[in-house]
């Protein structure tokens, strides 16, 4: 018969013995993600799909949202190859992230631009930067809320983290749709069109039709007249649908997330797997273009494990120069007046 | 004077109609639709991507979404519209139209809500795409795929519901938590009705072929003192759960959905727990659907894995059986 004391053992302690002792190893490559609103979610499940991180955190201030989320995409475990997806109000949920990515704040209405959404979103930022920085002082952050150049900014001044660690998202997504824009015109794939879009994320962004390129084939050389108004082939109109398209799908859906998480799981690919690829995203750019400013715009940045590791020297015409040093005139009389940074 | 392109580009073929090889239709653009598109573009499955609704607007502003992140996607075509003429030369259609289920709500209550809707969804499939293979994802999914099956016309290999894909993949979930191992390691099996009524196969649960039932004969009962029988509680409760938190469920059932198309896109014969017309099978007498493992591929469900059940996982089985033909047999189609 049974002794009354004998402990039964577990049905894991029969199946499973344990070899290698201690705790185990925190995460290599942790990624965050801080809101878990439309844009957060498409990040996040971006993210995993494309089996970047081995841990993901998520981090927002309505508690039973997040919960939510967390349990749907861990319900989805069997598919992935993220073995932890934690969540929870308090940072420390968020300890030793390699990469973090903020999305949290308020989004543009119908009709709103971008910089009207600032003071409401440096205020949540007060609250957020100093607390991921808390818990993973060696990240890099990659911040996606809108206006994206001017919260960028606010991050870096908020975190007190060197600028080669604090990316916006700028124009990388401005550039993928031009690039998806252009090669439907052309009938090739996206990857086979080359053009940049740099300056600030918005209806100011600047398209460098100098650089748009298939197969290195200049496409200013055939046609002079590209992306000006005495242009017979209206080019220009590609760029125009590009600053609109944010405001277009706004119209039909509400929001806009899945372009906008594809692009930062983009992004987030090339800072965790060291890749060096270059990316059109905001960063620190006093001292360049004449800018004497604390402005952050996307450049052409080459992205690694260790943030923006340097910044291609683009050819600018004159024309192209003046509406950066425009738009640094623009964000900068905005930045002056915010508060308590 | 000659265009940028026709400067830069020469023509050297003589234009024909392509027809895309592995195109997928969703129809429905809700949270769990647009979570299947996304996974299913994301894991690069398709060539053409369809998607169908009737709420234009929002429909329209999906397509753009997705087709702006075209520069990250191995998928050339994103097409929408209210028309089917869009879904047409699809290999494989996933229905999630319809309404979903509310806070505290159970699924066989959408019933007729979804029946009326497929009446006017299924048959624009058909006329489209007369070969296809359809996924129905729409809840209650047993009692809709078969209505699906009805007003299609389809032989049974190319109707399928997501069924029990996504309780099993929750219950391999929980139980790599429980064993502090990951959930593709962990095998389990939850058959029978997707919902309240569905059935842990405790006799298959292994872990690298070791019987877990074999070291606890206790596991899956009362007096199971690991309490194993609360997994499966917990997966039969994880719906309702995630829908009080958050509203609704997407992430889980999108991503279970694409591996469902990944499966039957390559061909791949991967055994899923998922909804078939078992009549004729562990005592079900009548024209149900219930999951059970299934061989998947191109063709669709060429196969039944039959497995060997206790009397009383039968007894549930049937039991659900009698339940979904119960309201069956009431449905006008």
């Amino acid at each position: 018969m049974h002794s009354c004391n004998r402990i039964m053992a577990t049905v894991q302690e029969k199946l499973i013995t344990p070899i290698a002792g201690g705790a185990s190893e925190g995460p290599r490559n942790k990624v965050t993600v801080v809101g878990v609103g439309q844009v957060g979610m498409a990040c996040a499940i971006s993210i995993l799909l494309r089996e970047l991180p081995d841990e993901l955190a998520l981090v927002d201030v309505v508690e039973d949202r997040l919960k939510g989320e967390m349990m749907d995409l861990q319900h989805g475990s069997l598919f992935l190859k993220t073995p932890k997806i934690v969540a929870d109000k308090d940072y420390t949920v968020t300890a030793g992230s390699r990469i973090v990515i903020v999305t949290a704040g308020v989004r543009q209405q119908e009709g709103e631009s971008r910089l009207n959404l600032v003071q409401r979103n440096v205020n949540i930022f007060k609250h957020i930067i100093p607390q991921i920085v808390k818990h993973s002082p060696n990240c890099i952050l990659v911040v996606v809320s809108n206006p994206v150049d001017i919260m960028t900014y606010v991050t870096w001044k908020l975190s007190g983290l060197p600028k080669h660690r604090v990316i916006g998202s700028g124009c990388n997504l401005d550039s993928a749709r031009f690039r998806y824009l252009m090669a439907e015109k052309l009938s090739v794939h996206p990857t086979s069109f080359h053009g940049w879009i740099l300056g600030e994320h918005g209806d100011s962004s600047v398209p460098v039709w100098s650089g748009a390129n298939v197969a290195g084939v200049n496409l200013q050389t055939l046609n002079p007249d590209i992306g000006t108004d005495q242009d017979k082939e209206g080019w220009k109109e590609t760029h125009k649908m590009v600053v609109d398209s944010a405001y277009e799908v706004i119209k039909l859906k509400g929001y806009t997330n899945w372009a906008i998480g594809m692009s930062v799981a983009d992004l987030t690919e090339s800072l965790t797997k060291n890749l060096s690829r270059i990316h059109p995203v905001s960063t620190m750019v006093k001292g360049m273009y004449g800018i004497n400013e604390d402005v952050y715009l996307s450049l052409p940045c080459v992205l690694n494990n260790s943030g923006v590791s340097s910044v291609i020297n683009m050819t600018l015409n004159a024309e192209e120069v003046a509406k950066l040093k425009k738009s640094a005139d623009t964000l900068w009389g905005i930045q002056k007046d915010l508060k308590d940074l | 004077m000659a265009t940028v392109k026709e400067q830069l580009i020469e023509h050297v073929m003589k234009d024909e109609a392509s027809i895309p090889r592995s195109k997928v239709t969703v129809v429905g653009v809700g949270a769990v639709g647009m979570a299947c598109a996304v996974s299913i573009l994301t894991k690069e499955l398709t060539d053409e991507l369809a998607l169908v609704d009737v709420i234009e607007d929002k429909l329209k502003g999906e397509m753009m979404d997705l087709q702006h992140g075209g520069l990250f996607l191995r998928t050339p075509k994103i097409v929408a519209d209210k028309d089917y003429s869009c879904t047409a030369n699809s290999k494989l259609v996933v229905v999630t139209a319809g309404a979903r289920q509310q806070e505290g709500e159970s699924r066989l209550n959408l019933v007729q809500r979804n029946v009326n809707i497929f009446k006017f969804i299924i048959p624009n499939i058909v006329k489209y795409s007369p070969n296809c293979i359809i996924l129905v994802v729409s809840n209650p999914v047993d009692i809709l795929t078969y209505v699906a099956w009805k007003l299609s016309g389809f032989p049974r290999n190319r109707v399928i519901g997501s069924g029990c894909n996504l309780d099993s993949a929750r219950f391999r979930y929980l139980m790599g938590e429980k064993l502090n191992l990951h959930p593709s390691s962990c095998h389990g099996w939850v058959i029978g009705e997707h919902g309240d009524s569905s059935v842990p196969v405790w006799s298959g649960v292994n872990v690298a072929g070791v019987s877990l039932k074999n070291l606890n004969p206790d596991m899956g009962t009362d007096k199971d003192k690991e309490n194993w029988k609360a997994v499966h509680k917990q997966v039969v409760e994880s719906a309702y759960e995630v829908i009080k938190l958050k509203g609704y469920t997407s992430w889980a059932i999108g991503m279970s959905v694409a591996d469902l198309v990944e499966t039957i896109l390559k061909n791949l014969r991967k055994v899923h727990p998922v909804s078939t017309m078992v009549q004729g099978m562990h005592g079900v007498k009548d024209e149900v659907f219930l999951s059970v493992p299934c061989v998947l591929s191109s063709s669709g469900l060429s196969d039944v894995v039959k497995m060997t059940l206790k009397s009383d996982e039968e007894e549930q089985l049937r039991k659900s059986a009698d339940t979904l033909w119960g309201i069956q047999k009431e449905l006008k189609l």
